[in-house]
């Protein structure tokens, strides 16, 4: 923590003090330093054509035809797994300790529908529950704010008791404040558009929500704009960016580079535009599952079970416990057909929600309490 | 209720609000006939641009690209001339949706072009490539809605078999392992894409009892249906091909569907779309999708099995169902349950205004609100509840937009809320308008007051 931020910290908790007990509890009041982005990535990214099994005797035979062309770009993590040779921001941090994979993992979801697969993944719970998201849990415990890089707030981050906003580029003139006033004395009588429109202007009053751009929003712009967001809102704990794309059923070579290349430039505007704020930044990246083995007819992979996700940001290095930068974690299941998970996907061996805790657990310096409260299935 | 309000409720919760022509037409009937009225072949304009143009359009700037991409000197006039076919694909292509869109605007079956856009979402498309931006718009028209009148059934096949819906979801591509082509090319086979999109949203729907094993199988079931190339001198549209169907019989959910001849290989898979369209699953989804769609975010049981009743007595008779849906007394509430989504903020908001050219026009301004034109990025389609659209940002585009659009009107803002409103306009709102600064205020503020954002 740098000096500035320690004085201020001290100065908020010295107001806390002579304030009424009430107050003593108001979230707002504290200065949250650790943030989280989780990064969801929509459509099922195909682990295998991410973090390369080199070392697992059957890989070839399931993947020869794709990873051939690119085997000598791969980028080398250890002597069992390789990363796909788009992914070098990732790479970099890797060997800086600042990012580890985990392998083989999965939600409590065993079916093959993206849109269940992604709800109950975001609910974090055994049964879904789309009012009831696993962020907004944990945000309740650390008793931190959230922004939602969205139009709408996704279900990871409803249920929180905490401000929530959503942001997403857009691109007409600002409303003055006269019409802004009319409609607010218009909504009066209806609590649902009144709370929608308090919260709207809120943000057209807030320099850093504000944001006249012209961009497409592709992924590296909203990354940016979402580590602009958490650097500059001391309270805003949490951030949730999405890319879609990763549905790979056919010529899944060319579109993943490209995926890889948006996720990576992303990532990187991440950590450009956090700064310092790096430092205390846990970045988690999932899917709502993974893929088959065996590549399909087109050259590409039809909806799995296993897959991968990864964390990043400087407070890996700090994270401690299970979780180890610069190592690949899980346990890896094997590709023998009898390994395979209904003899076509990876088995997942472990649990996302498992790593989510761990991590959140040291980042957030959670109890095991407080984490039964965040996942009270595992 | 007065006739007058139910002439209202019906105008805004069966179509896109009120115009004065609509006004009129119904004081000559009363609501449910108005309505039912409408559930006749829906006459769109005809259009040039058709799947077939599309395709063979497509291909040829394909053919021209790799013979630029071959060439070792290519003349800046070839590439200049490249990206302009390119683009003119792309515009024919989107004035194509955007007609279908504001034909909604004037049409005298207003409820036929919220049909339209509801079976579109249904069966949702994105443009991922050239070719699917060609093709999503003529989906709509072929096969969308040259069966509204019809049955399910009838929409399910033609929408399958459509090249657009073929191509999206990489069936054409899906091989059977052990058809003729299946075993000379080592390294294609199955894509299980489309047999499992068919499943789970368009028809029995998630958790309706299907196995991973009745996904191959179905998919095994319509190896084959394809998309003809016609530099290969084939027609540009459905292509059986039955080197690469995958023979012997097929078992889904449990029934038996037999391959004797080749041509029952075709057979196979529509059979199986058959048999889909008339399952109770389907039955219930379809009306639980349509009763969400159109009265409430959570429809009330009895409503959907009203229609569900409907559904499996008329062999899935779209008409009759929606006649089902809209003669039951919770298409009556006077408590508008529905937020607008934005594609119905626009256009209810062209109507009223009689602004049927808007700048930036409907394409761009849906692309901006998140609900492009075939571009919801997933074959589930666009969100239909209200917590979907309703948020604090989505607010602010509307806001934004509202006083934009504002500016372009033209007619008093007395005579949009007394034609649009009706008896709908709250005393609030009314008193609001009238206090406005300026014409354009108030028109921006009629736009966003509750009434006008729910129907």
């Amino acid at each position: 923590m740098k000096r500035r931020d320690f004085l201020k910290a001290s100065a908020a908790s010295l107001v806390m003090l002579q304030c009424p007990t009430v107050f003593a509890f108001n979230p707002i009041a504290q200065t949250k330093t650790k943030k989280v982005i989780w990064v969801m990535l929509r459509g099922a990214l195909d682990p295998l054509h991410t973090l390369f099994p080199i070392g697992d005797p059957d890989f070839a035979g399931y993947r020869q035809s794709v990873v051939q062309p690119i085997q000598k770009s791969l980028l080398t993590l250890d002597h069992q797994f390789s990363l796909h040779p788009d992914l070098a921001f990732l790479h970099q941090l890797y060997e800086r300790k600042e990012m580890t994979p985990v392998v083989a993992v999965a939600s409590g979801y065993r079916e093959r529908s993206h849109f269940d697969g992604q709800d109950q993944l975001e609910s974090g719970l055994d049964h879904t529950q789309h009012e009831n998201g696993w962020l907004a849990r944990a945000l309740n415990q650390y008793r931190g704010n959230g922004v939602a890089v969205a139009r709408t707030v996704p279900i990871a981050l409803r249920g929180a008791t905490n401000d929530v906003d959503t942001w997403f580029p857009s691109s007409f003139p600002e409303a003055d404040e006269d019409t802004l006033a009319r409609l607010a004395d218009m909504y009066e009588g209806d609590t649902h558009l009144a709370g929608l429109l308090e919260q709207a202007i809120e943000q057209t009053e807030n320099p850093n929500m504000q944001m006249k751009e012209t961009h497409r929003p592709k992924f590296p712009f909203l990354a940016q704009r979402c580590g602009e967001l958490l650097r500059n809102e001391q309270n805003t704990s949490c951030g949730m960016l999405e890319m879609g794309g990763w549905d790979t059923h056919n010529n899944m070579s060319k579109r993943l580079s490209r995926q890889f290349s948006l996720l990576d430039e992303g990532l990187k505007n991440i950590k450009t535009e956090l700064g310092d704020t790096w430092q205390d930044t846990l970045i988690v990246i999932s899917s709502e599952f993974g893929r088959t083995v065996k590549l399909n007819g087109t050259g590409g992979s039809d909806h799995g079970t296993g897959g991968v996700m990864f964390f990043a940001g400087g407070a890996v290095r700090n994270l401690g416990g299970k979780l180890q930068g610069g190592q690949v974690m899980g346990t890896w299941p094997g590709l023998h057909e009898d390994q395979l998970f209904e003899k076509r996907d990876l088995m997942p061996t472990t649990d996302i929600r498992f790593w989510l805790a761990e991590a959140l657990m040291s980042h957030w310096r959670l109890s095991p309490s407080q984490i039964k409260a965040i996942f009270p299935d595992i | 209720m007065n006739k007058e309000t139910e002439a209202y409720i019906a105008m805004n919760r069966f179509g896109y609000g009120a115009t004065e022509t609509d006004v009129r037409a119904i004081s000559k009937t009363n609501p449910t006939s108005w309505l039912k009225a409408q559930l006749v072949p829906y006459k769109m304009p005809e259009s040039k641009f058709t799947s077939e143009v599309a395709i063979t359009e497509v291909m040829a700037y394909n053919q021209i690209r790799n013979q630029l991409k071959n060439a070792s000197e290519a003349s800046q006039d070839m590439q200049a001339s490249l990206t302009q076919k390119r683009k003119e694909i792309v515009s024919h292509a989107r004035d194509l949706a955007i007609e279908s869109t504001t034909f909604s605007f004037k049409t005298s079956q207003v409820l036929q072009a919220r049909l339209l856009d509801f079976f579109s979402n249904h069966f949702s498309i994105s443009r991922n490539n050239l070719l699917i931006t060609a093709l999503a718009p003529t989906i709509e028209r072929e096969a969308i809605a040259a069966n509204l009148s019809l049955s399910f059934e009838d929409m399910l096949q033609a929408v399958i078999a459509h090249p657009a819906m073929l191509l999206y979801l990489n069936n054409e591509q899906s091989i059977g392992p052990n058809s003729r082509i299946g075993r000379r090319r080592k390294g294609k086979g199955l894509n299980e894409n489309l047999a499992r999109e068919i499943l789970e949203l368009h028809t029995l729907g998630v958790k309706a009892g299907y196995t991973q094993e009745d996904v191959v199988e179905f998919a095994k079931a319509i190896t084959g249906w394809s998309v003809g190339r016609p530099h290969k001198n084939e027609p540009a549209g459905f292509k059986y091909r039955v080197s690469a169907h995958e023979p012997g019989n097929r078992v889904v959910l449990g029934k038996v569907y037999e391959q004797r001849t080749k041509q029952d290989g075709l057979r196979q898979g529509q059979n199986i779309l058959t048999d889909l369209a008339m399952h109770p699953s389907t039955a219930q989804h379809l009306s639980y999708k349509l009763a969400r769609h159109f009265i409430a975010d959570q429809p009330s049981p009895k409503l959907v099995g009203e229609m569900k009743r409907v559904y499996l007595a008329s062999q899935g008779s779209i008409p009759k169902v929606v006649s089902a849906m809209i003669t039951h007394p919770d298409a009556w509430s006077l408590q508008n349950q529905k937020f607008k989504t934005p594609r119905e903020f626009i256009i209810s908001s062209c109507r009223a205004c009689q602004l049927y050219r808007p700048k930036p026009n409907v394409f761009q301004v849906l692309e901006l609100m998140g609900q492009g034109f075939f571009n919801a990025g997933s074959p589930a389609g666009y969100a239909d509840t209200s917590d979907a659209w309703s948020s604090a940002q989505a607010l602010r585009d509307r806001i934004e937009w509202a006083g934009h659009f504002a500016e372009q009107v033209k007619l008093p803002v007395s005579d949009i809320a007394k034609h649009a409103l009706g008896p709908l306009l709250s005393a609030k709102t009314a008193e609001t308008i009238t206090r406005a600064e300026s014409q354009t205020q108030a028109i921006t503020l009629l736009l966003l007051s509750p009434e006008f954002q729910r129907r």
